[in-house]
């Protein structure tokens, strides 16, 4: 007899046996649902990952290099992009949601994400001797970056 | 005066591409979950590569008009 996750060995009859099947159908369906969501699942994890690495060196640069302007600067771009990473993922998520469940739908929040742009903007104009306005605009692109390059990172991949 | 006309301009021109490029994708993406509800997880991580790279132009045109103003 076959015998694993999916395919338990189960010796009884009558109503137990019954219950028994019925929970390996839930089983399998809870299983390939999670099969489904889990692709874009660890596409999310593997981006907000190097996402959180490169804030990581941004923190380390402006620690330890002679060059803190311009990391600070990196620094704050970076963490208002990592909101519109989360804010972006969490939005396309809810979109698709509520499009398989047949729900009213709402936007993808792009407004949101401009106005994260322009706060990192006024927060760096407000207090220029910190930060690079320069390279807080390079920081604000970081996310797109970092989803492009893991696209064609996971395409070489495949 | 001139600064806040070239922003107006900066900012709704790329509003206007931004729009237009998320409703194409959107209405895609909408189309296809709702054609095959099992594909969701892959349309649904093309949608957010497609919307960050429609979306980078417009969030730098903002800014720059921004500082231009």
């Amino acid at each position: 007899m076959h015998c694993d996750l999916l395919h338990f060995c189960y010796e009884g009859s009558g109503p137990a046996k019954r219950a028994h099947t019925e929970g390996i159908y839930h089983a399998r369906f809870y299983w390939e649902k999670s099969q489904i969501m889990s692709y874009s699942g660890m596409t999310v994890n593997r981006q907000r990952k190097w996402m959180l690495y490169l804030l990581a060196l941004f923190v380390l640069g402006a620690g330890f290099t002679p060059y803190p302007r311009i990391f600070l600067g990196l620094l704050l771009g970076g963490a208002a992009s990592f909101y519109n990473l989360w804010l972006l993922q969490r939005k396309v998520s809810a979109l698709a949601e509520s499009v398989e469940t047949n729900k009213r739908a709402t936007g993808i929040g792009t407004l949101s994400r401009m106005a994260a742009a322009v706060l990192a903007v006024f927060i760096a104009l407000r207090y220029d001797a910190y930060f690079d306005m320069i390279f807080v605009i390079v920081g604000l692109m970081t996310s797109y970056l970092v989803i492009v390059i893991d696209f064609f990172m996971s395409e070489s991949e495949e | 005066m001139s600064g806040a006309l070239a922003a107006a301009i900066a900012v709704g021109l790329a509003a206007l591409g931004a729009g237009v490029g998320n409703g194409l994708i959107v209405s895609r993406t909408v189309e296809g979950i709702a054609r095959q509800p099992e594909l969701r997880g892959q349309l649904q991580t093309t949608m957010f590569i497609g919307v960050g790279l429609v979306e980078a132009m417009p969030i730098i045109a903002v800014v720059i008009a921004l500082i231009v103003m």
